[in-house]
C-alpha cells in the first residue's frame, strides 16, 4: 500500500503542476465561441415558442379557448393537450406530470398551451389572449396539510407519493439504555439550482418527418425515449443533441421546454426556440426538497452511540419526478453511514403539495439529511461533555462495515484520517472570538460520506463508442452532457492515460443520443463510466490497432501520434493507420459497478469528506460571514486538478447559500419571489478562500480508482457553518437558511 | 406591440451599425437578435447576473438594461469584439489557467467587467477588481478560481 496516497495533500496549481493543464473548451468559452443552446438562433426559419402557465396553483380546469391567439398576426401555432399525438405525460420515475393540463392544474407552473409565432413579442403577446377557464380548489399549503384527513386529493393515489424506512436493531430499548439523548428539529429550504443559462434551446424538424432536439439537457437517451412516447414517433425519428449548457446541478434532469417545442415544430415544420425567462424558470422548474427532520439521537456514559431516530417529511410538490429517489438517498444519509449504530429507526414521507416541483438537485436529499446527523452529533456531545471529534472518533465505521443498508461497500479509506486531517486545520487557530468587538469568530467541522450511481438495484448501464476514423482522428464518444462540470475534462485525460495518446490526437463527442448511451449526467456517475470504457476498450484497441499495422513490425505500442516501437519512436502514424482502410469501431456497454453482494442495495462506490468553516457573526446585525473554509476529500485519483478544486469548491458556495441566503418561499402556492434580485445567490464579495486537501487513494481501489466528485463538497458545508456559528455565538442555528434577525435574537437572550 | 421605431445609429465592435428598431428594443436583443452577436448571455434580463455584461464607452454594463434610445451614437463591444485586445486575452489567459470557469455561460460578462476595470486603471489592485465584478455572478465555480484570476491580475 502505498502510504502518501492516503496524506491529504493541498490540491493547488503547484502541486498538482504535471496535471494542472487548461480545460480543452475554456479557450472557446472565454473568448465567447462556444455556441450554448440558447445561442441558436440563426436557424432558417425560425420561430419563437412559449408556454402558457396556469394561473392558479389548483384547480378544475374547465376550458381553454385559443382562437383569438391562433389568429393573431404573427403566430404560426397554438397547440394544446388536443394536439398530442403519444401520451401526455412524461417523468424520470413515475409518467404522471402532463405535457399540457387537460382537466386538473396542480402548480403555478402547469403547462396549458404553447405558442409558436415569428417574435418572442408576438408569442408573449399571444399568450395572453389564450382564454381559459377554472374552478378554483383549494390550495395544499405544505405536507401535514396533504396529509390532513380530507385534503383535497392532487392525484388519484392521494398526496403521500412515496415513504421509505431504514431499521434495525430495537431504537425503543436502546434509547432507555441510554445516559444521554438529544433531540432536534431541523429544516431546510426550497432551494433553486440557479443553473446562469435558464432551460432552452432549438427544435429542428428535417425532412423525413423527425425532430432534432439541440438543447440543454443532461440525459439525451432517456429524454429521447420520452419524447418520441409524447410525439408519436419512432425513436430513430427523435435526435436528441445535449449541447454544452450553461449549468445543469440536476435541474435539467427531467424534461423542461423540449416537449412543448417538440410539438410546435411537428406542427409548424420550422424550427421552434424556447429560452425560459428567469421568472418562467422559477415557476416551472424543479426545486430542492424542503425537508423538515425530527432526530433523536442518545449514547451511552462512554459516548458509543446506541440508538438514532429521525423522521423526514419532503414538500415533493405537484409531480414526482426523481422525488421517490431523492427520499431513499436522503433516508440513506439520515441513518448515519458514518457512524456505527446499532439501533437506528429512520423514515421519510415524500408529500405532494401545490408548491412547484422538487426533485434532483445536487446533493439529491443526503446533504439535507447529513445537516440533520451532525447537527445530532455536535449536541450529543456537548450533552456527554465530549470534545465533537471525540465523539465522532469513538462511533466512526471502519472501511470494512457494510453501509447502511447492509451493503458492502468499497470505502476510499478510515474516515479517521480525514478527522485528524480537519482537527489539523490551520483554521482552528484563526478563530479568535473577542467579547468587545462587533464580529465575533467561530471555527466548526462537519464530515460527510456519498455514494456514486443510482443506486438501490436501479437500472444503470453506461457505455461509449472508440473510433479511429478515416482521417485518423481519434474519436471518442460518451453519452454525457458537459453542463459545466468539466466531464469534458476528465474523459480527455483518462484517455491518454487508457490509450496512450495526445490529447491533440482526439476528439471528444458527447451527449447526442444518435451516439452511445452512457446513462443519465447524474448522481456523480460519469468519471467511473468513463473509467470503466476505457478501462475495458484499451486491450482490444491495442490489439486493433497492431493489426492495422505493416505484419513485419512487432512489439508496437499506440502512443501520441500513433504506433511507436519499445524505444518510443512513432512508427506508422494515426492517420497511416486509418489509410490502412479497415474502419476501427469499437463499442463498450456495460452496468454501474455494484458490490458483490446477491441484492445490490444503497451504494457500492463511497467517497468521504470533512469540512472546516471559519465564520464571523455581527452582533449587532446576526449577519454571517463564511471567512474560510477547507476540506479534506477522499474521492479517488484527481483526474483534472482544476475540475475536482472547481467542483469541490463549487458546490461548497452552492452549499454555503443554502445555509445562509437562499430559499423560495411560498404562500398559497404562490412564488413571493420569482428573479435574482430577490433571489440571492452568492457573489464574489460573499466567497470565502477555499483550501481543498485530497486523499487520492483508494483501499484496495485498483479495481475502482476513481469517483465521481461532483456532489461531495455540498455534503458537509450546511452542518459546518453551524458548528462555526454556535462556535463564535453559542447559538445552534436549526433552520436554514439561517435568518440573522433569529440569531440576533437568540444572541440576545443568551447575553441579555 | 405599437413600438415606435427610430433610426439608431451606433458603433458595435468597430463597425457603424444603422438600423430601424423600436426606441424600446433593449440593447441585449439587439446585439443578439438583430446582429447575431450570441456572446453576450441572458441570465435574468433585470440587471443582476452580469452574463450579458457588454463595454459601452469604456463601463461594463448589462445590455439587459439598456434601450436601444439609450445607445444613440455609443460605442459598444462585445466579447466578440474584444477578443483580440491584448489587454482582454491577458485577462483570458489568467482565467483560463486558474480555472475559473466552468459551465462559462457568465464568463464573457466577466471578461468585459475586467477588461473595463483594467483599461480605466491599468495598475487596478485586488480590491479595485473584486469590486468590478459585484455585478457578475457565477454559480459554478465558488469564485476561488477567479480570486487567483484577480491576485494575477492585479498589480
Amino acid at each position: 500500500m502505498n502510504t502518501t496516497a492516503f496524506t491529504p495533500r493541498p490540491l493547488t496549481a503547484d502541486t498538482f503542476a504535471e496535471r494542472w493543464q487548461p480545460r480543452p473548451d475554456a479557450t472557446q468559452k472565454v473568448r465567447g465561441e462556444l455556441r450554448y443552446p440558447t445561442d441558436e438562433l440563426d436557424w432558417p426559419g425560425l420561430l419563437h415558442g412559449r408556454i402558457l402557465r396556469s394561473a392558479l396553483p389548483h384547480a378544475r380546469l374547465l376550458g381553454i379557448d385559443v382562437e383569438r391567439a391562433r389568429t393573431l398576426p404573427g403566430v404560426h401555432a397554438v397547440v394544446t393537450a388536443a394536439d398530442i399525438p403519444g401520451t401526455n405525460n412524461y417523468g424520470i420515475v413515475f409518467r404522471d406530470q402532463p405535457v399540457f393540463c387537460t382537466d386538473h392544474v396542480r402548480f403555478l407552473g402547469d403547462a396549458l398551451a404553447a405558442v409558436a409565432a415569428d417574435t418572442p413579442e408576438i408569442a408573449a403577446h399571444a399568450l395572453s389572449l389564450i382564454e381559459v377557464r377554472y374552478a378554483e380548489l383549494p390550495v395544499v399549503n405544505d405536507p401535514s396539510a396533504a396529509l390532513a384527513d380530507g385534503a383535497p386529493a392532487l392525484h388519484p393515489n392521494g398526496n403521500l407519493l412515496d415513504s421509505s424506512l431504514i431499521e434495525h436493531g430495537d431504537v425503543e430499548a436502546a434509547f432507555a439504555a441510554c445516559a444521554f439523548v438529544v433531540e432536534g428539529h431541523y429544516r431546510t429550504p426550497r432551494q433553486m439550482h440557479v443553473f446562469m443559462e435558464t432551460e432552452g434551446g432549438v427544435v429542428v424538424p428535417d425532412e423525413i418527418g423527425g425532430l432534432t432536439f439541440r438543447v440543454g439537457c443532461q440525459s439525451a437517451h432517456r429524454d429521447r425515449e420520452q419524447l418520441a412516447s409524447i410525439l408519436g414517433l419512432p425513436p430513430d425519428k427523435v435526435r436528441v443533441i445535449g449541447l454544452a449548457t450553461g449549468g445543469g446541478f440536476g435541474g435539467k434532469d427531467e424534461l423542461t421546454m423540449q416537449p412543448a417545442a417538440g410539438l410546435l415544430a411537428l406542427r409548424t415544420g420550422r424550427p421552434i426556440r424556447i429560452h425560459f425567462d428567469r421568472r418562467e424558470s422559477t415557476i416551472a422548474g424543479i426545486k430542492r426538497h424542503p425537508v423538515e427532520l425530527v432526530a433523536r439521537t442518545g449514547c451511552d456514559a462512554q459516548g458509543r452511540i446506541l440508538a438514532h431516530q429521525l423522521h423526514a417529511v419532503l414538500d415533493t410538490g405537484a409531480y414526482a419526478t426523481l422525488g421517490p429517489a431523492v427520499l431513499t438517498n436522503l433516508t440513506d444519509h439520515a441513518a448515519a453511514p458514518l457512524y456505527r449504530i446499532p439501533n437506528i429507526r429512520v423514515s421519510g414521507q415524500l408529500v405532494h403539495t401545490n408548491n412547484g416541483v422538487a426533485g434532483a438537485f445536487r446533493g439529491f436529499g443526503g446533504n439535507q439529511a447529513t445537516f440533520a446527523v451532525e447537527s445530532q452529533l455536535d449536541r450529543l456531545a456537548h450533552a456527554a461533555g465530549l470534545h465533537p471529534a471525540e465523539l465522532r472518533r469513538r462511533n466512526l465505521r471502519t472501511p470494512q462495515d457494510p453501509g447502511v443498508e447492509g451493503q458492502t461497500q468499497q470505502q476510499p479509506c478510515d474516515p479517521r484520517l480525514l478527522l485528524d486531517a480537519a482537527l489539523q486545520s490551520p483554521l482552528w487557530a484563526s478563530a479568535s472570538s473577542t467579547d468587545d468587538s462587533r464580529w465575533v469568530t467561530g471555527v466548526g467541522m462537519a464530515m460527510g460520506a456519498q455514494g456514486n450511481g443510482l443506486g438501490n438495484g436501479l437500472p444503470d448501464a453506461g457505455g461509449a463508442r472508440l473510433t479511429l476514423t478515416d482521417d485518423g482522428r481519434i474519436e471518442l464518444a460518451f453519452g454525457f452532457i458537459e453542463y459545466g462540470q468539466g466531464v469534458i475534462a476528465a474523459i480527455r485525460n483518462l484517455a491518454c492515460d487508457y490509450l496512450h495518446c495526445a490529447p491533440e490526437d482526439l476528439d471528444i463527442r458527447l451527449g447526442d443520443s444518435s451516439g452511445p448511451d452512457s446513462g443519465p449526467t447524474s448522481a456523480s456517475r460519469s468519471s467511473i463510466i468513463a473509467v470503466e470504457a476505457l478501462r475495458r476498450l484499451q486491450p482490444q484497441w491495442r490489439a486493433l490497432l497492431t493489426s492495422l499495422a505493416p505484419p513485419a513490425t512487432p512489439g508496437l505500442q499506440p502512443g501520441p501520434g500513433g504506433l511507436r516501437d519499445q524505444s518510443g519512436e512513432l512508427v506508422i502514424s494515426y492517420p497511416q493507420l486509418a489509410g490502412a482502410g479497415t474502419p476501427v469501431t469499437l463499442n463498450v456497454h456495460f452496468d454501474f459497478p455494484t458490490g458483490p453482494d446477491a441484492t445490490p442495495r444503497g451504494r457500492y462506490l463511497q467517497l468521504l469528506i470533512a469540512t472546516v468553516a471559519h465564520v464571523a457573526v455581527d452582533r449587532l446585525t446576526g449577519r454571517i460571514r463564511v471567512e474560510r473554509l477547507h476540506h479534506i476529500t477522499a474521492g479517488g485519483r484527481v483526474i483534472h486538478p482544476p475540475s475536482y478544486r472547481g467542483q469541490i469548491e463549487g458546490a461548497a458556495i452552492m452549499g454555503m447559500g443554502m445555509t445562509l441566503l437562499e430559499d423560495v418561499p411560498m404562500q398559497d402556492g404562490q412564488y413571493l419571489l420569482d428573479n435574482l434580485d430577490a433571489y440571492l445567490i452568492p457573489t464574489l464579495a460573499d466567497a470565502p478562500e477555499q483550501q481543498v486537501d485530497v486523499i487520492e487513494g483508494i483501499l484496495g481501489g485498483e479495481s475502482y480508482p476513481v469517483r465521481g466528485i461532483g456532489e461531495l463538497g455540498i455534503e458537509a458545508i450546511s452542518p459546518a457553518i453551524t458548528a462555526a456559528i454556535e462556535n463564535a455565538i453559542g447559538v445552534r442555528p436549526e433552520r436554514l437558511p439561517v435568518e440573522p434577525t433569529t440569531l440576533l435574537a437568540a444572541m440576545q437572550e443568551l447575553h441579555p | 406591440m405599437n413600438d415606435v421605431f427610430f433610426t439608431l445609429h451606433f458603433t458595435v465592435n468597430g463597425q457603424e451599425q444603422t438600423l430601424e428598431v423600436p426606441a424600446a428594443r433593449r440593447l441585449l436583443d439587439i446585439l443578439r437578435l438583430d446582429l447575431g452577436l450570441t456572446g453576450p448571455k441572458e441570465g435574468c434580463s433585470i440587471g443582476r447576473c452580469g452574463a450579458c455584461s457588454v463595454v459601452v464607452d469604456g463601463d461594463s454594463v448589462p445590455a439587459c438594461l439598456l434601450l436601444a434610445c439609450q445607445v444613440q451614437g455609443r460605442t459598444v463591444k462585445t466579447i466578440e469584439g474584444l477578443r483580440e485586445d491584448p489587454l482582454c486575452e491577458h485577462i483570458s489567459a489568467a482565467l483560463v489557467n486558474a480555472g475559473a470557469l466552468q459551465c462559462g455561460y457568465c464568463t464573457p460578462g466577466i471578461v468585459s467587467s475586467l477588461t473595463a476595470a483594467l483599461r480605466h486603471n491599468p495598475a487596478a489592485d485586488v480590491a479595485e477588481l473584486e469590486q468590478a465584478l459585484h455585478g457578475n455572478l457565477c454559480r459554478c465555480t465558488g469564485y476561488n478560481g477567479l480570486r487567483q484570476a484577480i491576485a494575477e491580475l492585479a498589480t
